[in-house]
C-alpha cells in the first residue's frame, strides 16, 4: 500500500458559535495522493470550508488524525501554501512585496536579491507583470486571486491548500482564472505536481480541475462519496463539456449533492 | 486643463478690486501701512500664478484660487471699514496693514513662540503615541483584558484634560513640563482607545493569513495588526491633536512665559490688540499647517487603501 502524501482519519471537529458547539465534521476519512488534485464539494454549511481550516492548521480538531508525510499535523505550516476567498493578501502591501514576504517565510534559504526575482517570474506566470507595484485595493478581485496564486506558488511548497478561491469572481474571470490554474498545475512536465486540496461549490469546476472530488453530506459534515474523475489530462473545458460522459458524470455529482438535500428538507424540488 | 481654467479667475478681478481699494484716501488717524497691505495682496497674486501655471489637478488649484479670492475680499472690505472709512474703533479693530506690520516688526518674538509652542505639542503628542500605540497593540491584541480596557479608557478619556492642569501644576516642577504633561494626557487616551479598536476589529481573515504564512508573535503585531489598525490610529491622533491645540495655548493663556497662547494673553492685557489680532491670526496658521502636514503623512501611510 501506497502512503498517501495527506491522509485524514476518522476527523471529527466541533464548531463553536455563540457559546454553543455543534459538530461540523463528524469521522472523515480520505487520502490524498502526492501530486493529486482533490476537489471538496458540498452544500453550503456542509464543513467544507472546516476542514480545509483543519488541513491550514488554523483550527483543531476534536478528534481523528491528519498525517502529511505520515507525521501528525500540527498548527500552521509554510510547507502548505493557501489561497483564501478574500485577504490572502495583506491590504497594505503592493502586490510584489506580498509575494516576496511568502517567500520570505517560506523559503529562508532565497537571498532577499533573489525573492525580488522570483516574485517577477510568478507575477508573470499568472499574467500579472507590471502590476506588481499596485497594492491589492488597487487590482480587481480576479486579479487579487491570481497574485493569490502567484504566492502561494512562488512560496513553492508541495502542497496547496485553496478555500473556495474563486467563488467572489465573475463568472468570466472565474472561467478563466480556473484554466490559469489547471495549466500552472499541470506544468510542462518538468517539475513534480504539487498536491492540491481544492473546496467549491462549483461541480464543474471541481469536475474540470480534479483527479478525485470528495462529496461531502452536511449537519455534520460526513463523506458521502469520493468520486474518481475519469477524464483524461490535458484537458480541455470547451472539448469536455460536449462530452455524453461528461453529463452522466455531472449528474451523477448532483444527485449525490442532490438526494442529500432533497432527504434533509423533505421535498422533491430543489434549486440548486 | 485650458489656458482658460488656469488663468481666468474671479480672485483676480478680486485682487485688481482690492488694489484700487487702496487708491482711496486713508482716513485714519493712525499710520496703516497701506504699502505694505498692496505688497502682501501683490505677493499673494504671484504665488495664486505660479501655482495656476503649475498644479496638475484641477480641483487643487480651485481651492488655492478660491482661498486667495476670500482672502482679497476680506482685505478689501477690511480696509474699507478701517483704513478708508473709520467706521470701527481703532482700538479694537486695527487696519490690515497695521497687522502685516505688527507681524513683520515681531517676526522674531513671534517665530520663538510658535518654536516654543510646537515643542511643547510635539514633545506630548509623540511621547504620548509611543506609549499608547505599543500598549493598545498589546492590550489589544490578548482580547480578554481588552474589553475591561475600552470601559477603563472611556472613562479616563471622559475627563477633559483641562482638568488636570491644577493638579498637573502642583505636581510637576515648571509650567512646560505640565503643558507636555496635560498634552500627553489629551493625546494619549484617544490613541489608545483608537489603536485598541482597531486592533479588535482587524479582520479575522487577515489574521489567519498571517498564520497560514507562520508569521511570529511579535512580528503579527507590528507587521500585520499594526498597519491593519492603522486608520483608527489615525483617528485617535488627529483627535489628540487637534484637542492638544486647545489644551496648549489654554494652559499658556493661564501661566506661562512663552508660546503663542502666553503672546496673546499677554498684549491683550495691555489692552495691545494689534498683537492680539496678530496672534490669534498665527496661531489659525499653525494649526492649519501641522494638520495639514500630518494629513500628508496619514496619506502616505495609508495609501494602500484606494
Amino acid at each position: 500500500m501506497t502512503t498517501n502524501k495527506i491522509e485524514i482519519k476518522d476527523l471529527t471537529v466541533n464548531y463553536i458559535e455563540n457559546k454553543r458547539s455543534f459538530n461540523a465534521l463528524n469521522n472523515v476519512s480520505f487520502g490524498v495522493a502526492d501530486g493529486e488534485f482533490v476537489s471538496v464539494i458540498g452544500a453550503s454549511g456542509c464543513g467544507k470550508s472546516t476542514l480545509l481550516s483543519v488541513l491550514e492548521g488554523l483550527y483543531a480538531p476534536a478528534g481523528g488524525t491528519v498525517q502529511i508525510d505520515g507525521k501528525e499535523l500540527h498548527g500552521t505550516g509554510t510547507e502548505r501554501g493557501v489561497v483564501f476567498q478574500h485577504y490572502s493578501l495583506f491590504p497594505w502591501m503592493t502586490t510584489k512585496k506580498n509575494i516576496e514576504f511568502g517567500i520570505k517565510q517560506a523559503r529562508k534559504d532565497v537571498k532577499r536579491s533573489d525573492r525580488s526575482k522570483i516574485a517577477d517570474e510568478y507575477l508573470t506566470k499568472v499574467g500579472l507583470s507590471g502590476f506588481g507595484s499596485k497594492y491589492p485595493s488597487q487590482l480587481s478581485g480576479g486579479m487579487q486571486q491570481r497574485a493569490a496564486i502567484a504566492r502561494a506558488l512562488a512560496m513553492d511548497t508541495e502542497i496547496l491548500l485553496m478555500d473556495e478561491p474563486f467563488s467572489a469572481i465573475d463568472p468570466k474571470n472565474r472561467v478563466i482564472l480556473q484554466e490559469l490554474l489547471l495549466k500552472l498545475w499541470e506544468g510542462d512536465g518538468s517539475e513534480p505536481r504539487k498536491t492540491v486540496v481544492f473546496v467549491t461549490h462549483d461541480i464543474d469546476e471541481a469536475i474540470l480541475l480534479s483527479d478525485k472530488i470528495v462529496v461531502l453530506t452536511a449537519h455534520p459534515g460526513t463523506v458521502n462519496e469520493v468520486v474518481n474523475v475519469p477524464f483524461d489530462r490535458p484537458r480541455r473545458r470547451d472539448e469536455l463539456v460536449r462530452t455524453d460522459e461528461y453529463s452522466k458524470f455531472r449528474n451523477r455529482l448532483l444527485s449525490l449533492l442532490y438526494n442529500d438535500i432533497a432527504e434533509r428538507i423533505g421535498g422533491d424540488e430543489v434549486v440548486l | 486643463m485650458t489656458i482658460k481654467k488656469r488663468y481666468l479667475r474671479i480672485a483676480h478681478i478680486l485682487f485688481i478690486a482690492l488694489l484700487l481699494i487702496q487708491l482711496l484716501p486713508d482716513q485714519a488717524t493712525y499710520p496703516v501701512y497701506t504699502s505694505l497691505l498692496v505688497k502682501f495682496a501683490v505677493g499673494t497674486e504671484i504665488v495664486v500664478l505660479i501655482a495656476s501655471a503649475l498644479i496638475k489637478k484641477e480641483e487643487s488649484l480651485a481651492l488655492l484660487v478660491d482661498i486667495a479670492g476670500f482672502l482679497f475680499i476680506l482685505l478689501g472690505v477690511w480696509s474699507l471699514v478701517t483704513a478708508k472709512y473709520n467706521y470701527l474703533n481703532p482700538q479694537l479693530f486695527p487696519a490690515p496693514g497695521k497687522i502685516i506690520h505688527q507681524f513683520v516688526v515681531d517676526r522674531d518674538k513671534i517665530w520663538t513662540n510658535v518654536k516654543s509652542s510646537l515643542l511643547t505639542i510635539i514633545k506630548g503628542f509623540v511621547l504620548a503615541t509611543a506609549v499608547a500605540v505599543p500598549l493598545g497593540l498589546f492590550i489589544g491584541w490578548s482580547a480578554r483584558v481588552g474589553s475591561a480596557a475600552t470601559y477603563i479608557t472611556k472613562f479616563f478619556s471622559s475627563i477633559p484634560p483641562i482638568v488636570y492642569i491644577p493638579y498637573g501644576i502642583a505636581l510637576l516642577p515648571t509650567f512646560k513640563s505640565v503643558s507636555v504633561f496635560v498634552i500627553f494626557l489629551a493625546t494619549f487616551w484617544p490613541v489608545f482607545a483608537g489603536t485598541m479598536s482597531g486592533v479588535l476589529g482587524v479582520d479575522k481573515k487577515i489574521i489567519d493569513s498571517a498564520k497560514v504564512l507562520n508569521v511570529g508573535k511579535i512580528e503579527t503585531l507590528f507587521k500585520v495588526i499594526l498597519p491593519a489598525s492603522l486608520q483608527q490610529i489615525f483617528l485617535g491622533c488627529n483627535q489628540g491633536l487637534s484637542v492638544s491645540f486647545i489644551l496648549l495655548t489654554s494652559a499658556e493663556m493661564i501661566a506661562a512665559k512663552d508660546g503663542m497662547g502666553y503672546y496673546v494673553k499677554y498684549y491683550s492685557d495691555f489692552g495691545d490688540y494689534t498683537r492680539t489680532i496678530t496672534g490669534l491670526l498665527v496661531i489659525g496658521f499653525v494649526v492649519i499647517g501641522v494638520t495639514f502636514l500630518f494629513n500628508k503623512l496619514q496619506n502616505q501611510l495609508l495609501r494602500w487603501k484606494h
